[in-house]
Parts: structure tokens; sequence; C-alpha cells
């Protein structure tokens, strides 16, 4: 598993972690049942201090990523691929909404709107 | 793993009133300006000065009635070594190894190597940096639950610092073992601990978790008209400056959701020191 922190984003380091995790069972780099790093070791390896990795851990398990087992550590749940793919639909949805949001805001008009989105969609085609 | 309960010390023109606490499997920090006490809590909390008041509990223990037994648990990095400069790294392990049971010679002589310490160098004779490094390796030599730090990067290049951390976050993979470490340098403090004490005059003026003062503390940099028109509300500190205001708060998302236009920059250790003693209260 490779996470990477970005020390000056705004984005709190705990939440960076999250993500990349997120990421990781996403794209199949961390298989349901794996076990993850302990805390003190994944804060030692990313220097960053431990209850930072407990607090992204804590985060995992409230949203149903990750159990965590007294004594034996945190590994990754089973079968999460729909809960995850609804979390990026729906990043997806806001990321549209702020784009429209934008667009009205400088008096574009829908159609404009709409002739723009489909112009990217094609160009994106890769 | 250590408690101090409303401590209270006076010397000439020096107070100290302070409570903290240190959890098991935690690291924590004491950060502070020169003078600020730092030196003292450590002191208090070892038992080497007598304290007026509050109560003060090691391992469990009034730290003047902890007998040897329960000392070598703790492993101590104090600004001077104690050790005679004229003895070298071989005579101080024989000496390690009479005091403490669990005193592991080769483990010790391995580390010493590893630090790249001549084994057969009087003590007096260490740069800087080697001496910081000795008197860490002899703390965390013996298994002690409590290591109790003041200030063990003081004086060390940027690389010599990364490894005497790396030396720790190490010796804090075993369970139940507890820092507490002071510091000036902010950088090292951030990437180290789980929370820290914010000291100034003797008291205690912030106490915060390290991801919580990273993430959620930092810095708006408003003109007069914006810092008229802005919700206080999560406001801790303030400060002029030439532009306007510089204003501490440890909300940001807060603003980042409610106000537009305002420069927010993210928490560090460095700013938030300076803003708690030198920044105003609204």
């Amino acid at each position: 598993m490779k996470i990477v922190i970005h020390n000056s984003s705004m984005q709190p380091i705990y939440e960076q972690i999250v993500d990349q995790i997120k990421c990781g069972i996403m794209n199949g780099d961390l298989s349901s049942g794996e076990n993850l790093p302990s805390v003190r070791s994944l804060a030692k390896e990313l220097r960053v201090s431990a209850l930072t990795v407990k607090k992204s851990y804590d985060v995992l398990e409230q949203e149903g990523f990750v159990v965590t087992v007294h004594g034996k550590g945190s590994y990754v749940a089973s079968a999460n691929q729909n809960l995850l793919l609804e979390e990026k639909k729906k990043e997806v949805e806001a990321d549209l909404e702020k784009a429209i949001l934008n667009g009205r805001k400088c008096g574009m008009s829908e159609k404009e709107i709409t002739d723009l989105f489909h112009i990217i969609l094609e160009e994106s085609i890769c | 793993m250590l408690k101090l309960n409303n401590v209270q010390k006076t010397y000439d023109n020096f107070s100290l009133n302070c409570s903290l606490r240190l959890r098991p499997g935690y690291i924590t920090g004491l950060i502070g300006p020169n003078g600020a006490g730092k030196t003292t809590v450590f002191k208090s909390a070892l038992g080497l000065i007598n304290v007026e008041k509050g109560e003060i509990s090691v391992l469990g223990k009034d730290p003047k009635k902890l007998k040897s037994i329960d000392k070598q648990e703790i492993g101590v990095v104090l600004s001077d070594s104690g050790y005679s400069g004229y003895l070298n790294v071989l005579d101080i392990s024989k000496l390690m190894q009479n005091f403490y049971p669990s005193f592991d010679r080769d483990v010790f002589l391995k580390q010493c190597r590893q630090f790249e310490l001549p084994l057969q160098k009087q003590i007096k004779d260490f740069s800087t940096g080697m001496k910081a490094k000795f008197k860490l390796l002899t703390a965390m030599s013996y298994n002690a639950r409590l290591l109790i730090l003041d200030e063990p990067t003081a004086g060390l290049d940027v690389i010599a610092r990364e490894e005497l951390l790396d030396g720790i976050r190490d010796y804090m993979e075993e369970k139940e073992r507890s820092v507490l470490i002071s510091s000036h340098i902010s950088g090292d403090l951030e990437s180290i601990c789980d929370d820290l004490y914010l000291i100034d005059q003797g008291k205690i003026v912030l106490y915060e978790k390290t991801h919580v003062l990273l993430g959620e503390y930092g810095l708006l940099k408003v003109s007069e008209e914006q810092y008229q028109v802005l919700d206080k509300k999560y406001v801790l500190r303030i400060k002029k400056e030439p532009y306007g205001y510089r204003v501490l708060s440890d909300h940001i998302k807060y603003y980042m959701e409610n106000s537009k236009d305002i420069i927010i920059e993210k928490g560090s250790i460095d700013e938030v020191i300076t803003m708690m003693i030198r920044g105003e209260c609204l």
C-alpha cells in the first residue's frame, strides 16, 4: 500500500490517509480481509503522529471500510465496492454542480453549459 | 504514566503552575519559549526539585518515593549527560550493565555503531551531535516504559535529528511505552507527538492533539474591512498587521466554507505558538 502525504495541502493529513486507503480499496490494491499496518508502524512510515493514523482508521471504520478487532489490528472490510462507487458518484455530482453554478455565475446560458459539457466529454475520451 | 496536578513552584522571578498528563502509548510534547518552565516541569516530574503545592504521580507513584526498581522503568535525557567526560562508551556500557538488569550490552553497542559513535573515545571529546545521540541511546537502552526527554534534539543538524526521531519512533513500536518530549524545533514535534502542551510563563496556555492543531487550526489574513464583518465565533487570538489583522482560529473549515476571499493558511506549531503568546484575546 502506498500513501503519499502532502504536508502543505489544506486537506488535513488524516483525510489524506483516509482518501488514499479508500482509493486503494477501490482499485483493488487492498483486497477485503487484508491487514492494514499497525497504527504505530504506519505513523512511523509516514512520519506523522500515531493519533493522526488512529483518527484515519476510526473514520474508515465508521464508514464501514475497515474493521478493527481489539488486539488484532485493522483489516479491510469485505465487499464494499458498491459503497465506494456510490461515494465516488456523489463526488462527481458535487463537482458537476459546482461547475454549473460557476457557469451560471458568469452569465452562461443552459445551452452554452450543456454544449461545453458535451465538447469536453468528447475531447476527453481516452 | 505521568500526571501533574496543579503543581506549583516559585523561584525569584518565576512561578510555575501547571497540570499535565501523559497517557500510556502516547508521545506528548511540551513546547514553549525559553524560560517558559519546561525544564522545571521535567525536574519536578523526576523529583529533582521540591514543589510547593500540587500532586505529581510517575508510574502511579510520588516521584520522591520511587525506588531504584521503579527508576529502571524510566529513561531520561536532560541537558547535561551526567556521565564523567573521561569515560568512553565501553566504560559506560559496563556501568549501565551493573545499574540496570535489563540493559542489553550487545544491542546497545550495536546501536552505538549504527549511530557511528566512536566506542573508545572519551565523552568529553564528543561533538554535540554525538553527545545527544549517546544520551538518547543510553536512555533507551534498558526497556524503560517511560522516557522523559528534555530537548533531545538541541543543537543537532537536520539529518541527525531525523535519525534520532526515527530512534524514538522505533522505540514506540513496543506497546505501552510513553514519551514526554520537549523541543524548540516545532517540525520535530509535528511529526512525532500525539498531543502537545504549550507552556508560557509557567502556565499551560494550550493543550491540543497534534492532528487537530495541524488540521483545524489556521491563520486568517484579513483587511480592516473584512475584519469588521468577520464572524468572530471561532477566533482565538488576533494581531494587528500593516494590512489589517492576522487572526488565529481553531475552526478554519468554518471560515473556508463561509467567508469568501479571505486568505487562509493551515496551522503550524510555530504560528500557533507565536499567536497564542504574542497575540491579543478578543
